[in-house]
């Protein structure tokens, strides 16, 4: 086999089209190699291959077939000397193995897409990203997934948390009547998978039983049928498949019991049920722990523990394989393990405080420690209180003169008025030519009112520009971060990146920028250049970096 | 409706005047101008009365030596409050108030003959205790002050100035300044600091269209409106050793003098700093040399 492939397994004497030869399962796909022959006749890649079928029970001919994407069936026959069993055996073996396999590379083709499309429908923004640059051919689709995409993608994966066991779930395997005396049970996967991660004993018995022994429907019958399942579980004398569980459920909590509850904040004595009987406690105290109670409560009382303790115990495991602990398991581990070192009653004390403490206490809500601050001496505490006097800018000042006084006396005499000029003559206050000048300066537009030009050009763009522009930036913004991640360019896969980088951003521009700046000045001429100003200046600042980036490149090679 | 009186909010005004004129170039040879000045500025405080009837007003005036309460006044003399070519009584009061008083103290100032800055940033600061006492007494007021002057930069006040800045910042007061005569980086800042309107009219005798402009909108009014924007402001510091302003310098983290220079011990407090040396250089990388 010229094949780099690890042979899984290999089956001689397996019929293919009515020639005999051998089949192999390999890494990555089916292969059958014709007997007396050395190259291989068929090959199906497991990407290929949609499902399996084998063929039904009590046939003469072992068969399985292998059905490809594009409907194409292969079968193959077992033709093994040894008779039925062993081709059984081994068209068996076959099939659970292609049942790993097949699924991990199944979905592979479809997945990839579907979740590509899937990641594209989900995020707009991603969307937007990919119609600009890959539609318009500024970078290429798989640049696209590499670099850009992956922000996106990773959002998606997360930790999956396990589902934990409900307590109720036996209950809700609601029987319905059969109509002549029988029961349904209605079994999901979820609910198999309830029962095995709480009653282990059961799926070992699974695992042995099914499907040598019987098959799943009869297992299930059994399970049903049996005291097991019931509340009543009489389970001495019959000789059932479950009486064996059911034992080991009772060795497990008798070990439970006596080992104890580590928890030293849990007192399990006190939840005795007492309360005062007839004659308020004084008199003889009779029906509070008596054991004149009914055998069958008793039973019952006890299925019942044992639920809940198998269904507590079934989280427990499933929390601590995933590695991950509760706050409360792990209070209970490590004060468990504390009590189990030292067993003195004053580290119990000592572990109740602190758990009791742990819960009072919120580390983020207590205040910093406060620093100690230094102690401020002045020599010159003139200058601390106040401050610098800009000689400069006094010594521009204008030098202060004395008003004269002629001057003092007519603005007084103006002043001592009790009335002022504007009562005889409303234009004294302001001539109107003077009023409308100032109301011209101070429009917009006015000389005052310099500033103004790009805050009122967001008002006059049209609402199919502004979008677009919106999207300009968004591309613009994507493939600037990029390139600007290159520098400073220390390794050559990042040196080759830059120049990529800035290649893409000239043909952004010119297939992306231009268009949009000449589309805006012949649809609305006011705004021109304005409003492409910034992104021209992002684009020319990064040009302007490669090309000095370049030039001192040059220079050291020199 | 009484519960729609009481949920309008009122507004305060405080106009601090600069009646120091020995360094106002523009005013201190033309007393009919300056005489404009104050008229126009008496207006435009009718004109805040007359937005809304919870308005409210207050004028203080400085100079050189003093700064002097102008309006309300205390005791308020009613002699003369006869209605004059039916100009309601409020502005009839206000106007002579005002022009009364400060007719006395530009005789004061005019028999003392001094001659320098004016004392502005206290004028300020009694304008800002004033806005301090109103908001304890209304319950809902905005308060701004309007600062009038026709002086350039008053640097030797510079910290007092940066004290009432700060405290009008935190009290949400608006300071605005008009400035009449040469421009005041200090005052600019004041201005952006409290988030007011600094406005240098290009012609003073129009004064009363640029007040009632640009001034009069309350704060709340002034984003909606389009006025003039504002201007970019120097804050640079001056150095402690040579006064001059520096972009880039070093600060006392004990005292937080600026100096211009390293020095080893601070001149203000005497702290010592270890000599920071030339600043580390980045080793370069070797590149391969072509052969």
């Amino acid at each position: 086999m010229t094949s780099s492939e690890d042979v899984l397994l290999q089956v001689s004497n397996v019929r293919y089209q009515k020639k005999t030869g051998t089949l192999y399962v390999m890494n990555e796909r089916l292969a059958w190699m014709m007997d007396n022959r050395d190259t291989v006749s068929v090959s199906h890649r497991y990407a290929d291959i949609k499902l399996q079928k084998i063929s039904p029970e009590g046939k003469s001919k072992i068969q399985l077939q292998v059905v490809l994407h594009d409907s194409a069936a292969s079968t193959f026959q077992f033709t093994n000397v040894g008779g039925q069993a062993e081709q059984i055996r081994e068209r068996d073996s076959v099939k659970d193995l292609l049942m790993q396999l097949l699924p991990k590379f199944k979905r592979k083709v479809n997945k990839e897409l579907e979740e590509k499309n899937k990641l594209l429908t989900d995020n707009p923004t991603l969307l937007q990203l990919y119609k600009d640059l890959v539609i318009s051919k500024v970078i290429t689709s798989e640049e696209f997934w590499a670099q850009h995409a992956p922000k996106y993608v990773k959002e998606n994966v997360g930790n999956k948390q396990p589902i934990g066991v409900s307590g109720a779930f036996l209950a809700d395997i609601k029987p319905q009547t059969d109509g002549c005396n029988g029961l349904k049970y209605k079994l999901t996967s979820d609910i198999i998978e309830s029962i095995f991660k709480t009653y282990p004993a059961v799926r070992r018995k699974h695992m042995e039983y099914v499907p040598h022994k019987m098959s799943e429907s009869e297992f299930w019958t059994k399970f049903f049928q049996s005291h097991y399942f019931h509340r009543d579980r009489i389970h001495s004398g019959n000789k059932d498949i479950f009486t064996e569980c059911a034992k080991i459920d009772d060795q497990d909590m008798d070990k439970e019991i006596d080992s104890g509850i580590k928890d030293p904040l849990v007192d399990i004595n006190s939840f005795g049920d007492t309360t005062f009987s007839e004659g308020f406690g004084v008199g003889s105290d009779t029906s509070a722990n008596s054991h004149t109670g009914n055998i069958v409560h008793q039973n019952m009382i006890k299925r019942f523990n044992q639920h809940s303790f198998m269904v507590l115990k079934a989280c427990q495991h499933s929390i601590t394989e995933n590695g991950t602990a509760e706050n409360g398991q792990k209070d209970a581990h490590t004060s468990s393990t504390v009590a189990k070192d030292d067993g003195d009653d004053e580290d119990v004390t000592v572990i109740k405080k602190r758990r009791i403490q742990e819960k009072l206490t919120y580390d983020d809500l207590e205040s910093s420690s406060s620093n100690v601050a230094a102690c401020l001496n002045l020599s010159r505490v003139d200058r601390y209180l106040h401050g610098p006097i800009t000689d400069t800018n006094s010594s521009t000042d204008v030098p202060a003169e004395k008003v004269s006084s002629s001057v003092m006396r007519e603005l007084i005499r103006l002043m001592e008025s009790p009335l002022g000029s504007s009562h005889r003559n409303p234009a004294a206050l302001i001539t109107p030519a003077l009023a409308i000048n100032a109301v011209g300066e101070l429009s917009p537009g006015g000389s005052l009112m310099k500033g103004f030009q790009h805050e009122a050009s967001a008002s006059m763009t049209p609402a199919d520009i502004e979008t677009d522009l919106k999207t300009l930036y968004l591309s613009v913004c994507e493939l600037l971060r990029h390139f600007w991640a290159c520098f400073p360019p220390t390794t050559p896969q990042l040196e080759e990146k830059a120049t990529t980088m800035h290649e893409t951003l000239h043909r952004f521009h010119a297939a992306k920028l231009k268009p949009f700046e000449d589309r805006v000045i012949r649809e609305c001429s006011p705004l021109s250049h304005n409003i492409t100003s910034h992104l021209n200046q992002l684009l020319n600042s990064a040009y302007r970096k490669f090309a000095i980036w370049q030039q001192r490149k040059m220079q050291h090679f020199r | 409706m009484d519960t729609g009186e009481d949920l309008t909010e009122s507004s305060l005004l405080v106009v601090v005047l600069d009646v120091g004129l020995s360094r106002a170039t523009t005013l201190r040879n033309d007393p009919v101008l300056a005489g404009q000045v104050l008229e126009a500025v008496i207006a435009f405080s009718n004109a805040h009365m007359m937005m809304r009837l919870k308005n409210l007003l207050a004028l203080v005036a400085c100079d050189t030596e003093t700064t002097e309460w102008i309006y309300p006044e205390r005791k308020a003399d009613m002699s003369d409050l006869r209605q004059q070519d039916g100009q309601h009584e409020l502005f009839n009061e206000l106007e002579r108030t005002v022009r009364r008083k400060i007719a006395q103290l530009l005789k004061r100032s005019a028999g003392s003959n001094s001659k320098g800055e004016s004392m502005l940033s206290g004028a300020l600061g009694r304008a800002l205790c004033y806005v301090h006492r109103m908001q304890q007494e209304e319950r809902q007021l905005n308060a701004r002050v309007l600062v009038v002057t026709a002086n350039g930069q008053s640097v030797s006040q510079y910290m007092n100035f940066m004290n009432v800045f700060f405290t009008a910042q935190k009290q949400n007061v608006l300071i605005d300044v008009c400035c009449l005569g040469p421009e005041s980086s200090l005052l600019q800042q004041g201005c952006d600091i409290t988030g007011g309107q600094y406005f240098r009219p290009p012609q003073p005798q129009g004064l009363l269209q640029y007040l009632l402009w640009v001034f009069l909108p309350e704060p709340l009014l002034r984003n909606k409106l389009a006025l003039p924007p504002r201007v970019k402001v120097d804050y640079r510091a001056a150095c402690f050793c040579h006064r001059e302003l520096v972009d880039i310098g070093f600060v006392c983290s004990v005292c937080l003098s600026i100096v211009c220079k390293f020095s080893p011990i601070c001149t203000t407090c005497h702290t010592l700093f270890k000599n920071p040396g030339t600043l580390p250089i980045k080793p370069k990388r070797k590149k391969a040399k072509m052969v």
